[in-house]
């Protein structure tokens, strides 16, 4: 009875597992397919890919993607951690309520987020671009970052530092030379959150680039909405698909690194 | 030395505070006075204060969209219950390091943005999908079938997306689920059945919450998912926010749209955190 019970369990999981991974799998499979139509295979080929790299405009949305999750990264990475000092280290009056606060951006539906940055953007008379951008994609990654490092320094054992400090380094020394190497797995990891957060994102995007202004998202969501599946989407999409998974087997083996 | 240490947490703390209050919290009071109508045509503050948006709103179609919106969130939830909870807890018994590689697949598809997961189920579904290529080269069907722009595909792609959100915090409330308890149960002679219903589903329960309102709270205002898979009839709040802001220009209105759908997020939220306060445990 109870065999019975954990084989319909087992095979019941195993089909939410190929829910959850079939649709990409193809996706992956038809952007190798030598035909023009997505589903019909014909055979094993790059030309997609290379028609893909051949697109000037392609090159331009990645490029975009890039430095703009990198601005974000840095700003959010040297931003969380400040907070991050406070929130684990300090009490004091309102605490609660910057808490609260920080989780905001988490919390909030991200297309009510989006538009109330645009009439900002209109209401102030900021041209929309590539800044624009950015500067709404560190307003949610902060929070993002801050909850990954404030997770590892709350962990930090004290002794070092004041062991740094008995020994005569002031407070700027000891952080540089002791507190920052230690938690600086927990550091990257929340500025490569923060970096895949911005990188991913669409909605925030379309919001707040004006018309000039794409990045890799921007662009995927275009072809998708215009013409439907076609198989150089696919091999985009695949593209994106595998930058996404390196960056987060890269968080996850620095945060591993720490724990 | 109190008072410098006070500075000090003032000082490292301001610059995100600041670009905070610019950049998140400013933004949205600027909808507020939008939505009330304090804003003009030109982008002028104007003396004035008007409830005639939010009035609009209960005369228009929008608490429709609203009602649709948190009914299909309410059938993600539900739907991603029911595939979830089996599958954390075929994982919450297995042996650690079969543990670690399951859970693992779980977290994978969380690293893949929801508009790629979207697009690769259209290239299931679409009328060129592999589904329809499928079908009619085997016989089974004559002409393409309509598996997009339908409700049915947006509730697919909202499972699909969300999935994840929902295992992982159950996976995490039974892992801590003492099993000599379930023995005990057990060996006092109740069923399997029994022993679910009067000993794991109560103390799994902070997890059925966690999860729900995980994956409650962000699909009653999801964008993409019904934007790419659903026709003009599946539409949500998001996309009706979207259309009025973007499409329409109709910044009043579409203010209005927003706030009402902030305060339905953090009421809800708030309601979770009251119950965590209270003594049920969050498990995220």
């Amino acid at each position: 009875m109870k065999k019975i019970g954990n084989k319909i369990l087992a095979g019941y999981s195993l089909l939410v597992y190929a829910f959850l991974y079939v649709p990409i799998i193809i996706m992956v499979i038809f952007s190798f397919n030598d035909s023009r139509l997505l589903a019909v295979w014909r055979g094993f080929s790059f030309k997609w890919y290379e028609s893909l790299f051949a697109d000037p405009t392609v090159w331009v949305a990645f490029y975009n993607s890039i430095w703009v999750a990198a601005l974000t990264s840095g700003v959010s990475m040297i931003l969380g951690t400040m907070t991050a000092f406070v929130m684990v280290r300090y009490s004091f009056r309102g605490k609660a309520l910057l808490d609260s606060a920080l989780y905001f951006p988490v919390v909030i539906p991200e297309i009510t987020e989006a538009l109330s940055l645009l009439l900002f953007y209109v209401f102030t008379g900021i041209p929309l671009g590539a800044l624009t951008v950015a500067i709404g994609h560190i307003a949610f990654a902060i929070s993002f970052a801050l909850i990954v490092i404030r997770a590892r320094l709350v962990g930090f054992d004290r002794s070092v530092e004041e062991a740094a400090k008995s020994l005569g380094a002031n407070e700027l020394r000891t952080f540089f030379h002791v507190t920052l190497p230690i938690i600086l797995p927990g550091v990257i990891a929340g500025g490569l959150l923060a970096f895949t957060v911005s990188y991913d994102d669409f909605v925030k995007t379309a919001f707040t680039a004006g018309p000039g202004f794409q990045t890799l998202p921007l662009r995927i969501y275009a072809m998708a909405s215009r013409g439907g599946v076609s198989p150089q989407l696919n091999a985009l999409a695949t593209v994106t698909l595998v930058i996404s998974l390196m960056l987060a087997v890269v968080r996850l083996r620095l945060s591993k690194s720490q724990a | 030395m109190r008072k410098s240490l006070q500075n000090r947490a003032g000082l490292l703390a301001s610059p995100t505070v600041i670009y905070l209050a610019i950049f998140f919290f400013a933004p949205f009071a600027i909808v507020l006075l939008y939505s009330f109508g304090m804003i003009d045509l030109l982008r002028q503050l104007r003396p004035v204060f008007t409830l005639e948006y939010y009035i609009e709103f209960f005369n228009s179609v929008v608490p429709g969209v609203f009602a649709r919106s948190i009914l299909m969130a309410f059938a993600t939830t539900v739907a991603c219950l029911a595939l979830g909870y089996p599958m954390a807890y075929y994982i919450a018994v297995k042996s650690v390091r079969r543990k670690e590689t399951l859970l693992l697949l779980v977290i994978i598809p969380f690293w893949v943005s929801f508009l790629l997961r979207t697009y690769a189920l259209m290239t299931i579904l679409d009328v060129n999908g592999v589904l329809n290529v499928t079908l009619s080269s085997l016989g089974l069907i004559s002409k393409p079938l309509n598996l997009m722009y339908n409700p049915q595909a947006v509730l697919l792609g909202m499972i699909y997306n969300y999935l994840p959100f929902m295992i992982l915090p159950l996976y995490a409330s039974m892992e801590k689920l003492d099993k000599s308890l379930l023995e005990a149960s057990g060996s006092l002679g109740a069923g399997p059945l029994r022993s679910f219903v009067h000993v794991t589903l109560p103390l799994t329960k902070s997890g059925i919450g966690a999860g729900s309102i995980l994956v409650f709270v962000p699909s009653v205002g999801e964008f993409i998912i019904p934007q790419l898979l659903g026709g003009t009839e599946s539409f949500m709040v998001g996309n009706l926010i979207w259309t009025l802001f973007l499409k329409a220009r109709n910044l009043w209105f579409g203010s209005a749209v927003s706030i009402i759908l902030i305060a339905l997020v953090i009421f809800m939220v708030g309601i979770y955190m009251k119950r965590i306060s209270k003594g049920e445990e969050m498990t995220i």
